[in-house]
């Protein structure tokens, strides 16, 4: 190996030690949702004596010892801090930490595996709020997330409109011209797919475009680049080759930004689920006293809840507080089976 | 000129070749490329191309990858440097060109420019003309430094074969004994082109003569000479340039070049109306 070559696998894994330290502190923050003091001397005893025992090769028991007692020292310190976790689906980097970001800049955004870890994590107290993607302008609905919504008794807080753009990326100094596969999620690479035609490349499908970004910053396939978010290239120090590169002008994904508890500051957008019997004309009355009352509606969904069955999503514009949205929840009350008020809140749009 | 099938003139009145890019349209009016040999910076990109624009430029120039002479030279930013080149091109409103070297870069290029220029170096690169043939973005071709009028539309016509019409050439200059400028700036070849092709061609006075003081006359020369445009070198600070320095002109010469270019527009507009008398 040359000199420039050694130094280039020291950034890599430098850049990935500090991912991986980002991601012990993360763990910390979410240890300290259920634990009732932050000071717990026989855990800092067992995890010394653990890292002394796997101490390696040129890393001795003395220099491990202090290296972790500064990592404990630091975990300690942001536990004290009040921090609000929110959970997001995919690694860090996918367009919903992005979404959360345009939201609130200071909140954790904390990685999950699945839509269903989101839900699961509020509910038990780890995150204070989680962001989901519920529809795109490309894609749809996002059916996962809609049949958790129907079952869950969370509420929403917020909720985000977010232009996607992809981006192609690869390990800093790779050559364009040696570029052969792309990976990405399946989404991502059906929306880029004549971008990718163009210059003949292969689409390589990953499970998460962040994920992919990930995949190639620690495994570092030769040929290869990924499409994925400007954000994920900052935080796995890929190199953008091409800003986005969506075959589609217009890439919007709302995210709803999901509590355990009612929001209670001020909103301007709500939300409800509701589902009526199964008899003509019973949608349409629903809808009827929304009409009288001259509320807009923004977003009407429905999705099968057991055979025959339909549960129907409704945003509409206007607050819990105003007269009229008042009256039509009470008279909508009368005229369904079931009848949940999701929240009142504010969304935002970014450019 | 026996094998040119498409880039020739076949039939008399035959319709000129009309390029359009974005709302721009080579062949109908003067249409003015300007920019930097080179993009450097984001900043000099940017600040060069809104002057450019501001002074009344139709298209920016930039180059990425650069054909040096010297291996040691500066060779262009590369692929930073399309991005660079996008970027200034939005943010001023104007159309881009950028010259591809490799047949593998066309592809590439062609997701950041509107038009790609094919160099005088790379007039009769086969492959290449191929490749940008098939790439659906308008080609500037220009011609090589020692090219027959014959051996360029020769080349133009391997665009114009594999499908792309849109082909602008571009005269730049020839190497001839003269050695006090770069090159000799054959402006007769502009009504030459004129008389046996429909192909719009415009002509670079900065290569041409390589020498600061003669490009503005050259420009208007062309204008006179029939020219569907001009491309010209302008840097925020030739002084401090990384390439081509010494025929880049700097944004307060660019304008004052461009005032005059738009009044003798006006004036060939009254002459080309006389000559249109003169032939009934």
């Amino acid at each position: 190996m040359e000199l420039k070559e050694i130094r280039k696998k020291i950034d890599l894994l430098d850049s990935r030690i500090l991912r991986i330290l980002n991601y012990r502190m993360e763990l910390a923050l979410m240890a300290k949702k259920l634990k009732t003091s932050i000071e717990d001397k026989d855990r800092e005893k067992e995890i010394l004596e653990r890292i002394r025992l796997n101490s390696t090769g040129l890393i001795n028991a003395e220099f491990v010892e202090k290296v972790y007692t500064e990592i404990i020292k630091e975990s300690k310190g942001l536990q004290q801090r009040d921090h609000r976790l929110i959970g997001f689906q995919g690694e860090h980097g996918a367009y919903g930490e992005v979404a959360l970001r345009a939201w609130n800049s200071e909140w954790v955004s904390v990685p999950c595996a699945g839509y269903s870890a989101v839900f699961e994590g509020i509910k038990k107290g780890l995150f204070d709020y989680g962001i989901v993607a519920v529809e795109n302008t490309l894609g749809g609905v996002v059916g996962e997330v809609n049949e958790l919504l129907v079952n869950t008794d969370l509420y929403v807080a917020g909720a985000v409109e977010l232009p996607v753009y992809l981006c192609l990326m690869t390990l800093p100094g790779t050559d364009h011209r040696d570029i052969r596969s792309v990976y990405s999620s399946s989404q991502a690479l059906v929306q880029c797919h004549n971008f990718l035609e163009r210059n003949h490349l292969e689409a390589l499908q990953y499970y998460d475009s962040a994920g992919a970004a990930k995949m190639l910053a620690e495994d570092t396939p030769k040929s290869s680049a990924v499409i994925a978010s400007k954000l994920a290239a900052e935080i796995y120090d890929l190199e953008i080759i091409k800003e986005d590169i969506d075959d589609f002008e217009r890439n919007m994904t709302r995210f709803l930004i999901l509590s355990a508890k009612a929001n209670v500051a001020e909103g301007d957008k709500c939300s409800i689920l509701f589902s009526t019997a199964h008899r003509a004309g019973t949608l349409f009355s629903v809808l009827e006293i929304f009409a009288k009352h001259d509320i807009n509606l923004t977003r009407i969904g429905s999705i099968q809840s057991g055979a025959g069955n339909y549960t129907f999503f409704l945003d509409f514009i206007g607050s819990n507080k105003d007269e009229k949205v008042i009256s039509s929840m009470e008279q909508i009350k009368k005229v369904t089976s079931s009848l949940r008020f999701m929240g009142c809140y504010k969304e935002k749009r970014v450019d | 000129m026996k094998n040119l099938k498409l880039t020739t003139i076949k039939v008399k009145n035959q319709a000129r070749t009309l390029v359009k890019v974005k709302d721009i349209t080579i062949g109908e009016g003067f249409t003015v490329i300007a920019g930097p040999c080179s993009i450097e910076s984001e900043e000099q990109a940017i600040e060069t191309a809104i002057r450019v624009k501001e002074a009344g430029a139709d298209i920016l120039r930039g180059g990425a990858f650069k054909p040096r002479t010297s291996p040691y030279a500066f060779q262009g930013l590369g692929i930073k440097g399309l991005q660079i080149l996008e970027k200034a091109g939005k943010e001023s409103g104007l159309p881009v060109v950028t010259e591809v070297l490799d047949p593998r870069d066309v592809s590439w290029v062609c997701e950041y420019v509107d038009i790609l220029q094919v160099g005088t170096r790379n007039m009769q690169n086969f492959s290449l003309l191929k490749e940008v043939g098939k790439a659906g973005k308008p080609v500037l071709l220009k011609r090589g430094m020692f090219s027959t009028l014959s051996e360029w539309l020769s080349c133009a016509e391997y665009v114009l074969a594999e499908g792309n019409p849109n082909v602008i050439l571009c005269e730049r200059g020839i190497r001839t004994f003269e050695s006090y400028t770069r090159n000799t700036l054959d402006l007769a070849i502009v009504p030459s082109i004129k008389e046996v092709s429909h192909l719009p061609v415009i002509v670079d006075p900065s290569h041409g003569t390589g020498r600061l003081s003669l490009v503005e006359r050259m420009c208007l020369a062309s204008i006179a000479a029939g020219a569907d445009g001009v491309m010209v070198e302008v840097h925020r600070n030739p002084a401090e340039a990384l390439c081509d320095g010494d025929q880049s002109l700097s944004p307060p010469m660019f304008m004052s070049m461009m005032k005059k270019v738009r009044k003798l527009q006006e004036c060939m507009v009254e002459i080309n109306a006389l000559d249109r008398e003169s032939s009934k």
